[in-house]
């Protein structure tokens, strides 16, 4: 089996590092990752307590396939009370990390407590150690991830860590792991932050053990020829949507003041794989995370007399560049149709540790807020802070990783930036998460979506995506949506990416290498099961946190302002003609929150 | 007469050799259908797609009576499921 069924535990206010058994019941029942991570938060903290207190834990999560010979078996979660939304959070990521953390023999890694001065972690196998990070505190995540490999020498350790945005407590910090990929949403990494945790660094030789090593392997592979449509993403990445969303009208714009960029084709494959008037091209490469066979990320680099880098000669090399989401945030929600610009600040942001779609949408609402009059140049050192303009977003993207005057504002996410300067409703955001690309106008579903995910404005919580491609009627998306987010549950519970159920596989595939890894025999009707668990779990802690109905919405430029062109033009979002139905399939209340009835059912 | 279509995503690999990235130009005569414009790309029968004339989203029973002109804008887009 692939479980190690070992916990690390690693409490920072007493400097102690122990193993422990993993509750096999919880597994079984939440599987790993997502679910199982969930879990024991709520177990384990008052989900009404401060997310930056001690009190708050981060759970550094595997799943049963992470580290098998699966494609795509490369993913863990960072599951947390989130700084930015005062909910429960699970941001997932890929690269080599999380694996590496499963050969050092642990599935789960929890971090507890505070430390006194800021520490990293060191694990090898069974060794662990708490050591003093002064020497990396204040350093990027690049500069630290090259301080810890120096010291340790070992080209095959992993690390994860913050950048100053989680030292400086910007609500949006990442964890950003292998340099370029990161736990990006809702302020993990600002929780490490506050308990002076700066990095982990991890090496494994114990491997992942199955009982029938030839029987997997031929199922990997067998399961792996099953993604028969995975060219395109590899091709393009997932930047091909933008081309999609923008000509259907459901491309976020200008702070979603339009559903259509007039600039989008500067930012789309094409732009991404043409030589400009410079003959630079964007794009170098695909990049790939663990076991991938798929490689969807980008590594880019920007044209080196570009006026964001021409004196920076730290930029001139590639890294992870963009993809839709930050096309979007950095671009279509800004105005800014500069590839070379919206690339830099995704350079930033994996450098300083911030999540990009969110460092977007809080410099759009920032600009929404300089249009309006309600910032002023006297709030941005004379920065003209303009939609449109390439110079500020990079001006605003530095001066936010720096937490530098009006940065600082921006660190502090769209809806308190909002607050402060006098008009909450410009902030474009649910639970205080800044939306990601899709605008629920133009995608109906997305929209309820949007206002029901637990961990706020997610695009990766549901897939209503080809029933809203297909029709803007509101007739059948609340079921879309339950079902999508219980089976998108599941999968983030497993070890394995999103991203094959874009490509060919279907959730029995996924099925069929969680049995293969646990030797289980678990059905499609329990993949709902285990789903509709982790949903209505993550559900009642944000309730003890405090949340409720009255989060469950979107910005009433959304519900009210119809969208200007495309598809859905004149459409706003019906979310109030949703919401009942689905609060019914979910069998919560009309205040939504499960009936007795559903949490027994559910074993909750 | 000419008209130019729009092809994106993966669907931009039935494009006429000798295309530009994401579109081309058929010529047709005049009174030709959505369908005649289809047809002259390789698309699989068993692929789906999004058709958008000028902005308005049509469903496949449509193709067969829409009459196309030269001055329309016709896309098509590959439901994408998400990123
Ligand atoms: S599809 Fe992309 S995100 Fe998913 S594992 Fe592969 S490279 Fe990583």
């Amino acid at each position: 089996m692939s479980w190690h069924k070992q916990i690390l535990r690693v409490n920072l206010t007493e400097g102690r590092c122990q193993i422990e058994p993993l509750n096999m019941e919880w597994a079984n029942d939440y599987l790993g990752q997502r679910g199982l991570g969930s879990k024991y938060l709520l177990e384990e903290m008052d989900p009404a307590a401060d997310a930056l207190s001690p009190e708050n834990k981060v759970i550094f999560a595997t799943g049963p396939v992470t580290g098998t010979l699966a494609s795509t078996s490369g993913r863990y979660s960072v599951i947390t009370k989130g700084a930015l939304t005062d909910a429960i959070a699970c941001s997932n990521s890929g690269g080599k990390f999380g694996a590496e953390l499963k050969f050092a023999g642990y599935d789960l890694l929890i971090i507890e407590g505070e430390s006194e001065k800021p520490v990293y972690l060191h694990i090898e196998d069974d060794k662990v150690e708490l050591c003093d990070a002064s020497e990396v505190w204040g350093k990027t995540v690049w500069e630290t991830e090259d301080f810890l490999g120096k010291k340790y020498a070992d080209p095959l350790m992993r690390f994860a860590s913050i950048g100053q945005a989680g030292e400086n407590l910007c609500r949006y910090a990442c964890v950003v792991n292998d340099r370029h990929r990161a736990a990006g949403r809702s302020g993990v990494g600002t929780v490490m932050g506050a308990k002076k945790i700066k990095a982990i660094a991890v090496r494994g030789t114990k491997g992942v053990k199955s009982p029938d090593p030839a029987g997997y392997f031929k199922l990997a592979s067998e399961v792996n020829a099953r993604m028969t449509e995975r060219d395109e993403m590899s091709r393009d990445g997932t930047l091909a949507m933008i081309d999609v969303t923008n000509n259907f009208g459901a491309l976020p714009t200008r702070n979603n003041r339009s559903v259509r960029f007039e600039g989008a084709e500067k930012l789309n494959p094409e732009a991404m794989h043409t030589p400009n008037a410079n003959g630079h091209t964007n794009i170098i490469t695909n990049g790939a995370c663990f076991g991938c066979t798929i490689g969807c990320g980008r590594i880019c680099h920007v044209d080196p007399t570009h006026f964001s880098i021409k004196d920076k000669p730290q930029y001139h090399g590639a890294s992870g560049g963009l993809e839709y989401e930050t096309a979007y945030a950095l671009g279509a929600a800004c105005g800014v149709d500069d590839i070379d610009a919206a690339t830099y600040v995704g350079f930033l942001c994996n450098e300083y540790g911030m999540d990009p779609i969110s460092l977007g949408g809080s410099i759009a609402a920032a600009m929404e807020l300089f249009d309006i009059g309600a910032i002023t140049e006297q709030d941005t050192n004379g920065v003209k802070l303009e939609f449109g303009s390439a110079e500020a977003l990079c001006a605003m993207g530095e001066m936010t990783a720096r937490n530098e005057g009006i940065g600082a504002d921006i660190a502090m996410g769209s809806k308190r930036l909002c607050e402060k300067y006098g008009h909450p409703d410009l902030s474009m955001s649910v639970k205080g998460q800044e939306f990601a690309a899709y605008d629920g106008r133009g995608m109906q579903g997305m929209g309820l979506a949007y206002a029901t995910s637990n961990r706020g404005a997610c695009h990766l919580r549901a897939s209503p995506y080809e029933h809203d491609f297909e029709t803007t009627d509101i007739e059948g998306k609340a079921q879309v949506v339950y079902d999508s987010q219980n089976e998108v549950a599941f999968i983030d519970s497993t070890g394995l990416c999103l991203f094959p159920s874009e490509c060919g596989w279907s959730i029995k595939d996924y099925l069929e290498l969680v049995n293969g890894s646990c030797e289980s025999d678990w059905s499609e009707d329990d993949v709902q099961t285990v789903g509709e668990r982790i949903w209505n779990l993550e559900r009642l802690f944000n309730i003890k946190a405090g949340l409720g109905k009255k989060d469950d919405t979107l910005p009433k430029r959304i519900l009210e302002e119809p969208a200007d062109v495309g598809t859905a033009k004149g459409l706003v979002c019906k979310l109030g003609d949703m919401l009942p139905e689905y609060y019914q399939l979910r069998g919560w209340n009309e205040e939504g929150e499960p009936t007795s009835d559903t949490i027994s059912r559910l074993g909750l | 007469m000419q008209v130019s279509v729009k092809l994106f995503g993966g669907l931009r690999e039935y494009l006429p050799a000798g295309s530009a990235f994401n579109a081309c130009v058929l010529n047709l005569p005049e009174g030709s259908m959505l369908t005649d414009v289809l047809s002259h790309l390789p698309i699989p029968e068993n692929k789906t797609y999004i058709v958008l004339l000028n902005d308005v989203k049509l469903d496949r029973e449509a193709h067969a009576d829409t009459i196309v002109s030269a001055s329309d804008e016709i896309v098509l887009l590959p439901p994408i499921k998400g990123g």
